[in-house]
């Protein structure tokens, strides 16, 4: 090369710079004058109209009919209204959109809806928009239900699509009062009304967006107290306060909810002023938190439970002695202590104690190995249990068997790859309650089975084959949510459960969520928990009470059990 | 030359082909289902079966062997894997499973982060790790050789996670000189042009944003730069050691050239072509391996994109980001490999 060829490279990327700055510039103004989108415009940080909340991941999708991500609906909740909403604090569903009446059977509810509500495009909020929502969910062939949407839980809460529907219409009356009809009576109607995933959206927005209706280009429209302006993909979400909310006004201008993926970093963000609050800490941080003067910790009353769960297709898990001997041998109290930390508390049900149908009554299994060891030697293992016998086959999805009957395999005790917010440790809860079977008499393979999409798929297939670590989050603070939906199906071998099978608390639970007096539903409830109890059915290990760290500034922040929170009443102390 | 360039840019089309292969393959290898990924604990059969079907993940992943038994050609074809293949033959990379919005759109946002952060890393290390090795090397065994050689070792081994947690609690909680994390404050608008930030801000004569985003990629780019940094400087000192020992380098000494000359006109250039090949091969880590730097200061690129990706299963996004990965991969090398005839003349492609 020769001795000037640098500084001729260096000439020639000089001037290509220059060239590309020309090519840029034209379309633009005067580069030192440029105003508007070029001009930043005021940071609104300094007068502080602007609450930061950190969270670890994205939004799946903005329209809260196709996502099951709670980090969806903590920006839908701000924006969508549903006909009915929870009230703070508490599990009770109270009117938000609509106020509605039951007949006598609770098959026919009559709705009187808001007057003079106006969705952030500007249209009205009437019957029409509410059946344009239902129906939309409903049939498979409207128009505004694409292919490739899947409304999970319409099908979920509501029975199925099309004909499989509970809701069998939804009659217009006049333009403020439309009427729900039931194939079957329904206890937690106006629970379902509240979810976060049945907020109505504008149906203009909805017409107008087509399949793009709640991604980053699409947004969503609804009646709430915060409109949607911007989505940044992985990065945050920007919410502008609805002047014309119909409720009480947002005390706050902007919402941003921004995506800070590590737990640590998202922690010093708070530390560092850059956010206000956030959820999902270490335990670490949040010993760190509730020394710190400058900020708060708020805990949401647990509406979760985490279990240890049999798979029955274990011959000796069908023999109740052994169940119960590994019922005895759990520390649970001991567990919950070192591994929840001071937000869980122990579970006797499977309902939080603050839903309907918690039966206080049920007396605990005690933790007592030596009597394990007994039991277990009852049920024919006076030498200890090391290995089971699968009791069937087992197939996977495809149909391929993964198990024979008779096949003897080691005692495994299946724990989940991930940290999820009704089980802050899985792994260490799963090496301490073996540490715990082991000296009961019992010999367990502490066994992971893959990630987490494998783990669930391994439960849904029952193919966890042996005792499996598992818990639920309820999503509308109805027991029937939490009871119907594990074991209503239970007069077959419900394959999801461990293949557990019980007839009499299926017929239970089955009659329970029709009825609509809520003192004989919670005295079924009652009775199904202390079947589940006398059965052992399952070890019911923890509730969960997860934490929320916020700056010490932030005022009126309510956290709720159930849906998203209500940035609304948020405000800054100083 | 032009038709080594030629020849070369023809290679690449079967190297992308295997890489779509491979990457399909060992996608379907790890267990798990993209639909129970999707579902989460609310999985029941019937929905697994209609995301399935609506992706087309219930048909085989390349070939079908029944439908070739029954004599059906066309259901012979039509797999995931041709499926795909034919798409990408239209420029289309598909759509996000979970999000159902086109992968071009996401990775026009997010790319352009990437680029700009590996390119201020890359430019940190060359900045930073060519002269330190140079001076390193021509003052061997001295006290700065000794502290260079433990800084970039330790460069080499430091946990970036640690040192990006570090940096944020230094910089933004104690001192609170930077930001501690995201790409722009809020408030903050950059015309996009490119969507590189700071280019952007520059043409539009920005400064405010420029100043905002220029503070906002500092310490994620010294983060990412602390490996190549430390592996270029380790490769400069060797190689120029090697060099310095050479005859003709001593003859220049002898004639009384003063050590400038003799260091940056004769023995730096032929130092160089082994610190280009590490160059190469570092700018392409810095794209790919930019994961754990983005997760930490919540940077919107690809890599963490990936990395959720692969654990949520959405195949179509792993592949599409992949195969441009792969892209780059092959561009990179072949621009390291046409730089070297610039450095030695006696090179030649013909």
């Amino acid at each position: 090369m020769k001795r000037n060829t640098f500084y001729t490279l260096f000439a020639l990327l000089i001037m290509a710079s220059m060239l590309l700055a020309a090519c840029a510039s034209p379309s633009e103004p005067a580069a030192t004058q440029a105003p508007g989108e070029t001009e930043p415009p005021v940071v609104p940080a300094e007068t502080k109209d602007t609450f930061i909340f950190g969270r670890g991941a994205d939004s799946v999708q903005l329209d809260p009919a196709l996502v099951t991500d709670g980090e969806s609906f903590r920006v839908t909740g701000q924006v969508l209204d549903s006909l009915y909403a929870f009230e703070q604090g508490t599990t009770n569903p109270v009117p938000s959109l609509a106020e509605c009446t039951p007949n006598a059977d609770a098959s026919v509810w009559s709705c009187k809806l808001r007057e003079g509500v106006k969705f952030h495009d500007g249209t009205d909020f009437n019957a029409d928009a509410v059946i344009f929502n239902f129906e939309r969910w409903r049939f498979t062939d409207n128009p505004y239900h694409y292919p490739s949407q899947v409304f999970e839980y319409y099908e979920a809460m509501w029975g199925g699509f099309d004909d499989a529907s509970l809701i069998t219409a939804v009659n217009k009356i006049d333009d403020l009062n439309v009427e729900f009809v039931l194939s079957t009576p329904m206890a937690p109607f106006l629970a379902n009304l509240a979810m976060d995933m049945f907020a109505i959206s504008s149906p203009a927005a909805i017409q107008a967006a087509g399949e793009a209706y709640g991604t980053p280009t699409g947004g969503c429209v609804g009646t709430g107290p915060y409109k949607f302006v911007s989505w940044q993909e992985g990065t945050e979400i920007k919410l502008v306060a609805n002047e014309d909310y119909w409720g009480e006004k947002p005390k706050i201008k902007n919402i941003i909810i921004r995506v800070i993926p590590d737990d640590s970093a998202r922690f010093l963000a708070l530390q560092a002023g850059d956010i206000d609050a956030l959820e999902q800490a270490v335990v670490e941080d949040l010993a760190t938190a509730e020394a710190d003067k400058n900020l708060q910790v708020l805990t949401r009353p647990a509406l979760n439970t985490s279990y240890l769960a049999f798979n029955f297709k274990i011959k000796e898990f069908q023999d109740i002695k052994v169940r119960e001997a590994v019922a005895h041998a759990i520390d649970k109290q001991g567990l919950i202590s070192n591994f929840f930390g001071k937000y869980g508390t122990v579970a006797t049900n499977f309902l939080p104690p603050l839903l309907l149908g918690h039966n206080p009554d049920i007396q605990d299994w005690t933790y007592d190995p030596e009597l394990s060891k007994s039991l277990l030697a009852e049920a024919g293992f006076p030498d200890g249990l090391s290995e089971v016998t699968v009791a069937e086959d087992v197939t996977d999805a495809d149909g391929n068997v993964l198990y024979t009957a008779g096949q003897k395999i080691p005692l495994r005790l299946y724990y989940m790859p991930v940290t999820r917010f009704y089980f802050p440790a899985a792994k260490e809860v799963g090496e301490g309650m073996a540490a715990n079977l082991n000296a009961a008499g019992f010999k367990v393979e502490l066994y992971l089975e893959g990630d987490w999409p494998t783990y669930l798929g391994g439960r849904r297939n029952g193919t966890l084959m042996g005792l499996y670590l598992l818990g639920w989050g309820g999503d509308n603070g109805d027991p029937d949510n939490f009871l119907g939906y594990f074991y209503a199906t239970g007069a077959e071998p419900i394959k999801r459960e461990g293949w557990y099978q019980n007839a009499d608390l299926a017929a239970i639970l089955q009659e329970a969520v029709t009825l609509p007096d809520p003192e004989a539903r919670a005295a079924l409830y009652r009775q199904a928990e202390q079947m589940l109890h006398d059965d052992v059915a399952r070890i019911w290990l923890g509730h969960n009470n997860t934490p929320l760290i916020l700056s010490a500034a932030v005022q009126g922040y309510v956290p709720q059990p159930v849906g998203a929170e209500n940035y609304e009443f948020v405000w800054f102390s100083n | 030359m032009g038709r080594y360039i030629l020849r070369r840019l023809l290679s690449v089309i079967p190297t992308l082909i295997g890489v779509t292969l491979v990457i399909f393959l060992f996608q379907r290898l790890i267990p798990g289902d993209p639909a129970v990924a999707m579902l989460g604990e609310h999985a029941n059969a019937e929905n697994v079966a209609r995301i399935r079907e609506q992706f087309g993940l219930d048909k085989p992943a390349f070939l079908d062997r029944d439908a070739l038994a029954e004599g059906d050609l066309p259901g012979f074809f039509d797999s995931q894997y041709v499926r795909y293949f034919g798409r990408l033959l239209q420029f289309d990379l598909g759509e996000s499973i979970h999000r159902r919005i086109p992968i071009a759109e996401t990775l026009k946002e997010r790319f352009p982060a990437t680029v700009e952060l590996s390119l201020l890393a890359m430019s940190i290390a060359l900045v930073v790790g060519i002269p330190i090795g140079i001076l390193s090397a021509s003052r061997r065994n001295s006290f700065l050789d000794g502290a260079t050689m433990i800084g970039s070792l330790v460069g080499v081994s430091v946990p970036i996670f640690w040192l990006g947690i570090m940096e944020i609690m230094f910089f933004a909680v104690i001192m609170k000189w930077l930001p501690s994390g995201s790409r722009l404050s809020s408030g903050i608008v950059i015309k996009p042009i490119t969507n590189l930030l700071l280019l952007d801000s520059l043409l539009t004569g920005n400064w405010v944003g420029f100043k905002d985003a220029f503070l906002h990629i500092l310490m994620p780019a010294i983060s990412l730069a602390t490996i190549p940094t430390a592996i270029i400087t380790r490769m400069t000192r060797s190689s120029m050691l090697d060099v310095l020992q050479e005859d003709y380098i001593r003859t220049a000494s002898a004639k009384g050239l003063s050590e400038r000359i003799v260091l940056f006109r004769h023995a730096l250039k032929n130092a160089f072509l082994p610190v280009i090949t590490i160059i190469g091969i570092q700018a392409g880590t810095l794209l790919a391996g930019a994961v754990l730097t983005e997760t930490i200061f919540s940077w919107p690129g690809i890599g963490k994109w990936v990395y959720d990706s692969i654990l949520g299963r959405d195949y179509p996004i792993v592949q599409g980001v992949t195969l441009l990965i792969a892209i780059i991969f092959l561009v990179v090398n072949l621009l390291v490999d046409l730089s070297y005839a610039l450095l030695d003349p006696r090179i030649s492609y013909e």
